[in-house]
């Protein structure tokens, strides 16, 4: 009561505004409530949930993609240990507040990931998949706590466990008589390109951004071109590019990447201009009198940016990066604008099957792919901004 | 301040750049016209053989298609292809390489069908694509004998409007990029009427567009339309509420193409759909096709591949094609019939009635050349 | 120049040496360059594709919604046409999109415990989503259920609402003096900001209170309606009107633009929100207790000591955001609203050719990148030398 007076009412606007944004959640928690619960009708995402995870991928190799989310939450969860045990070091350095993450926080930290999860399994109609994901969280787990016991001298090679994995990850699926990346789709394809873009535009980035900052002018002005030129250009305006245009750029002699190289080529274009401008952040970041002082002992250029400058840029990046990895997931939607397979084309080609052709049900299939995307952005978000105080980024 | 000039260079750079992009192309293109290089290099490319030969050695080949299209062509909750146009590429797969399911599927959308079928990235486009001249000619697309017969049409709420010279002023729901765009501004145009167009890239939205009443006619090929309309919620008022107008108001022939500039590929792609017809013709289907085998007709055994005639030998047209394809064919698909029955006819949810598409002797244009 | 003597060889000459690796840089990307572009000229060629700029001057075909563009005008038109309703779009939504951003952001700090949380539901709902879901769902589930235009709701006959087409009231100059009106509301402003500049003057040479807005306001406040009497009432509402199933006169938005309008503000917004909040929050607290001490009300706190501040530290972030706007505009391509690349699209559909109509959609938003970005620069500047 205490409570609602000292925050709800205590004045006369408040106690409006309370009434008004009171009256109008309700409404919309109960327009929501009455739509997933009642007027819904599930049966199209629960026949295709396969399809919209794996798309057409051979339905007799499923263990292929069970693998590889093992081998990928095994590999996410030792590098996440790692990366999240170095910035409590870094904070405890620095005298920041150090919120220690225990399986009991975990629930309030994840608890969109784990609605997703339980929709998920609601949606499946064998018992097989519940086990195999509960299979998957616990190797996770598993590896996050593993990760953080790994000796700090072995930690900055957290990101090559990562990398690792996702190689693994593709070896698993295609190799053997598996199914190359052609074949993939669903959210399955979504989350390869978004992982292969930032994998693969991460270094193209950094070598623009040291570009940019270099003393010879014609070097600087091409990145700066190249920067501003891809970041000019919206997204979508590559992919139809390279979805129309690689094929002609290529001698004739020459057969054209398939739809998902050209795809990622322009994903990894797009992406690495946006790095390069994180990456420069992070570099001006970086003192001058740090430089000066390595000058001073005698270093050279190259041992200065190696053990001094990009050590301490790329630290102070990582949150950006994340940031910038959650926009590339979100943008993995506008594949559905050049005809590859991914989630929301599924989303799409479910209502043109027989039994459900003509009824309306993108209503029912939407928002189920929505969901899928804000769990996974809301949840990366928010452990992004819990990284980002633990690193002390924007905290002088 | 430096900053703050590079950027500046960066923008007359690129500008130029693009400027620069425009200008060279006029003067190659004017080089090119007193350049006869060209005709070397087009020799050359026959002479490198035909697309029918790669395809036969690598064993399969990629058909351009749609994944959509309720009926012609869709993907499953298996994740298979299936529809019309699908069985289509299936028919080709079985004539060429003795095996249906020897397609590599390439989804297209309307906008990149014909620049897939120019760069090579696809054999054969099988989306319900309407033959036209253009096409033919500056697109650089060869169409082979149309597998439906199709025309456009315009659908309204039931009672709103009696034929299209009614409906001035009004707004319509077309699919954008398409052939269905262009005859809807002719045929508006050419009445002296004023229309807004409202053009979605996806049958989805459009379909919404139009039950929301945001539209007041949807035009599309008719077969589009019935498919919609038979497929009406009855919450709606079921397929009584709406009305398809009974003017055509153009031809829309579809059927699959190849790139220009390969006899050979186009003619086996050819040969191989119009196997379904003439199977048709002869009541051959998948079911009864080993009966024929020792049939007494010399026609039937001769399209089947099997020795005929006076001289007792077995025809080879020199279509590149094996000479049981259409045994193949029939056997692993099915004649024309079975295939749209199975897809779009009266028993499917789109529940189209043959129509133009039944065979000559049955009131439609189906009309196979002879295989001889 | 007594160094000269003792200059090195030229090949350990660093200058030298620098001239020399920009030059094989420079080479190697025109190297580069070329050979795409050569490929490009040659396959074409070979498919016996137009590589020429003829094709703009071709009929388009197709019709436009919610433009005069009809079937016989030129491809060159259509892109016109494109690439101006993009503009159109883009700007509105800027504007819209940093209103509703600043009131979200505010309200996020809000000592009211149900509005913070409404806030904060709203901003990390939407900016998790993709924005191309976004724009399909705004489309179908708000647009889509308005009402249909034979039931439009019709508000105090100003407004009317219909899934298809919005009709607003506008002002619209009518008769034989309008063009007199005009020239005197442009004279109106002129005086207007005249008077404004006196008023500053006077401030700073008395320290009396400058009042200009009210000032400026007022001047032409008198003008407008001392005119409006004098002509004859030159300037009328325009306000909408049902004919047929058409929405006319007015301001008659499309839906599907109104669809795109909304979605790509209200994303925009969660981020232009954080922003605003983050900027709130890095102005120092003892900015606030400096006012509190000087006994300012809570909005003159807000007004003049903590968002001028906040604005200048907002400005680059909120430059970034009127960018992805603008590109993000591009998605509209999914609810057949026609801004450029939507048109690009239907312009290579109907079969011209693919290669320049692209380098004229990269061209047009290249264009409208960088001018945003030069505006949002020199506001910048401005900004950063009033505060030395």
């Amino acid at each position: 009561m205490r409570w609602a007076r000292a925050n709800l009412f205590n004045s006369p606007l408040n106690g409006v505004l309370t009434v008004v944004f009171g009256g109008f959640l309700a409404w919309a928690a109960y327009r929501m409530a009455t739509f997933v619960f009642v007027s819904a009708d599930w049966e199209i995402v629960r026949r295709n949930l396969t399809l919209l995870m794996v798309g057409r991928f051979d339905r007799d190799q499923l263990w292929r993609p069970w693998a590889a989310l093992l081998i990928l939450a095994v590999s996410i969860g030792l590098t996440a240990g790692m990366v999240g045990a170095a910035a409590a070091d870094v904070a405890r350095q620095r005298g920041l507040p150090v919120a220690k993450g225990s399986l009991r926080s975990a629930p309030r930290r994840f608890w969109p990931l784990i609605l997703l999860i339980v929709v998920l399994v609601a949606f499946t109609r064998t018992v097989a998949p519940t086990f195999l994901i509960l299979g998957v969280l616990v190797a996770g787990g598993v590896a996050v706590v593993a990760g953080q016991r790994v000796p700090a001298r072995l930690r900055r090679f957290g990101w090559i466990v990562f990398v690792l994995g996702f190689v693994g990850a593709i070896v698993v699926l295609w190799a053997g008589g598996g199914v190359p990346w052609d074949g993939w789709g669903g959210l399955h394809l979504n989350i390869f390109i978004a992982f292969a873009g930032i994998i693969l535009a991460f270094p193209l980035g950094l070598l623009v951004a040291l570009a940019r900052r270099s003393s010879l002018p014609v070097v600087r002005v091409v990145s700066v071109v190249y920067i501003e030129f891809f970041r000019g250009v919206p997204l979508i305006s590559l992919l139809i590019m390279a979805q129309l245009m690689i094929g002609f750029l290529l001698p004739p002699s020459m057969d054209p990447p398939s739809l998902v190289v050209r795809a990622l080529i322009a994903i990894v274009i797009f992406e690495s201009a946006y790095i390069a401008e994180i990456v420069r952040g992070g570099l001006q970041a970086v003192p001058r009198g740090q430089v000066e002082a390595a000058q001073a002992l005698g270093m050279s250029q190259f041992s200065i940016a190696r053990r001094i400058v990009l050590p301490q840029a790329l630290r102070a990046v990582i949150p950006a990066m994340v940031g910038q990895f959650i926009s590339l997931f979100q943008d993995t939607t506008l594949l559905y604008a050049i005809s590859l397979f991914d989630v929301l084309t599924v989303s799409d080609t479910t209502t043109s099957q027989d039994a459900f052709v003509g009824r309306g049900l993108q209503a029912v299939v939407l928002p189920c792919v929505a969901f899928l995307f804000w769990a996974v952005s809301y949840s990366m978000s928010r452990e992004s901004r819990r990284l980002e105080t633990r690193l002390g980024v924007g905290v002088r | 301040m430096n900053q703050r000039r590079w950027r500046w260079v960066a923008l007359f750079a690129v500008l130029s750049l693009v400027l620069g992009a425009c200008g060279s192309d006029d003067s190659n293109d004017a080089a090119d016209d007193d350049d006869d290089g060209d005709t070397e290099e087009t020799v050359e490319l026959v002479q490198d053989g035909s697309r029918l030969d790669g395809i036969i050695d690598e064993g399969t080949f990629v058909c351009g298609v749609n994944d959509a299209v309720p009926g012609f062509g869709f993907t499953d909750e298996d994740g298979n292809f299936s529809g019309f146009d699908i069985d289509f590429c299936r028919v080709i797969a079985a004539a060429v390489l003795g095996d249906a399911e020897a397609v590599e599927y390439r989804p297209l959308a309307a906008a990149d069908r014909f620049t897939a079928l120019q760069s090579g990235e696809i054999d054969v486009l099988s989306r319900n694509t309407t033959w036209t001249a253009t096409r033919d000619g500056s697109e650089g697309a060869a169409f082979t004998v149309p597998t439906f017969y199709d025309g456009q049409g315009m659908m309204v709420r039931t009672g709103e409007y009696e034929s299209i010279d009614d409906m001035g002023g009004t707004s319509i729901c077309v699919l954008s990029g398409t052939t269905t765009e262009l005859n809807l501004a002719s045929r508006f145009n050419a009445a002296g009427l004023e229309y807004e167009p409202l053009s979605f890239e996806d049958n989805d939205l459009l379909r919404e567009s139009f039950i929301s009443g945001q539209c007041d006619g949807w035009t599309s090929d008719k077969s589009q339309l019935a498919a919609v309309r038979s497929a009406y919620p009855e919450g709606d008022g079921g397929p009584e509420a709406l009305t398809i107008l009974d003017e055509t108001f153009s031809k829309e022939p579809l059927g699959p193409a190849v790139a220009d500039g390969d006899p050979a590929w186009y003619d086996a792609v050819n040969w191989a759909i119009i196997a379904t017809i003439q199977a048709e013709e002869f009541g051959i289907t998948s079911e009864n096709i080993d009966d024929f085998l020792d049939s007494e007709n010399p026609e039937i055994l001769r399209f089947l591949g099997q020795a005929a005639g006076e001289d007792d030998a077995v025809l080879d047209p020199g279509l590149g094609l094996p000479a049981d394809f259409a045994y193949q064919v029939v056997s692993q698909v099915g004649n024309y019939a079975e295939i749209y029955e199975r897809n779009v006819g009266p028993d499917t949810a789109l529940g189209l009635e043959r129509g133009l598409n039944a065979l000559y002797t049955d009131g439609g244009i189906l009309y196979p050349p002879p295989y001889r | 120049m007594a160094s000269v003597t003792t200059r090195p060889p030229p090949w350990r000459d660093v200058r030298v040496l620098r001239v020399l690796l920009q030059l094989l840089f420079a080479l190697g990307v025109v190297a580069v360059v070329t050979w795409l572009f050569g490929n490009l000229v040659t396959n074409l060629d070979q498919i016996g594709l137009s590589t020429d700029f003829d094709f703009l001057d071709q009929p388009a075909g197709f019709q436009i919604l919610g433009s005069d563009f009809r079937a016989s005008q030129t491809v060159r038109d259509a892109f016109v046409v494109g690439i101006t309703n993009t503009i159109s779009v883009a700007g509105i939504g800027i504007v819209l999109a940093t209103l509703l951003g600043v009131l979200v952001g505010v309200l996020s700090l809000s000592s009211n415990w149900l509005v913070r949380k409404a806030a904060t539901i709203y901003v990390e709902t939407l900016r998790n989503l993709p924005p191309l879901i976004v724009i399909v769902f705004v489309f179908s589930a708000v647009i889509l259920q308005l009402p249909r235009i034979q039931e439009a709701s019709e508000w105090f006959g100003l407004v009317i609402v219909s899934n298809r087409t919005i009709g607003l009231t506008a002002p619209a100059f009518e008769g034989d003096s309008a063009g007199t009106y005009a020239l005197l509301l442009g004279l109106g402003v002129v005086a207007a900001i005249a008077v404004a500049v006196w008023r500053t003057r006077v401030h700073r040479a008395t320290g009396a209170p400058h009042r200009r807005v009210l000032w400026g306001g007022g001047v032409l406040l008198v003008v407008a309606v001392v005119g409006w009497f004098a002509l004859g009432g030159p300037l009328v509402l325009d306000r909408p009107q049902i004919v047929g199933v058409q929405i006319e006169d007015g301001w008659a938005m499309n839906a599907n633009y109104a669809a795109l309008l909304i979605a790509l503000v209200i994303y925009t917004a969660t981020y232009i929100a954080e922003i605003v909040r983050g900027s709130i929050q890095a102005v120092d607290h003892g900015q606030t207790e400096a006012a509190d001490a000087l006994a300012l009300s809570s909005f003159q706190r807000l007004r003049f000591v903590v968002l001028p501040q906040a604005f200048r530290i907002a400005v680059p972030p909120l430059a970034n955001q009127y960018l992805n706007l603008t590109k993000n505009s591009s998605l509209a391509l999914a609810i057949g609203f026609f801004e450029l690349t939507q048109t690009t699209l239907t312009i290579i559909g109907n079969g011209n050719p693919a290669p320049q109509s692209i380098a004229i959609l990269m061209a047009g938003y290249l264009v409208l990148s960088l001018s945003i970005a030069l505006v949002t620069n020199l506001v910048n500047r401005r900004l950063q030398l009033v505060a030395r």
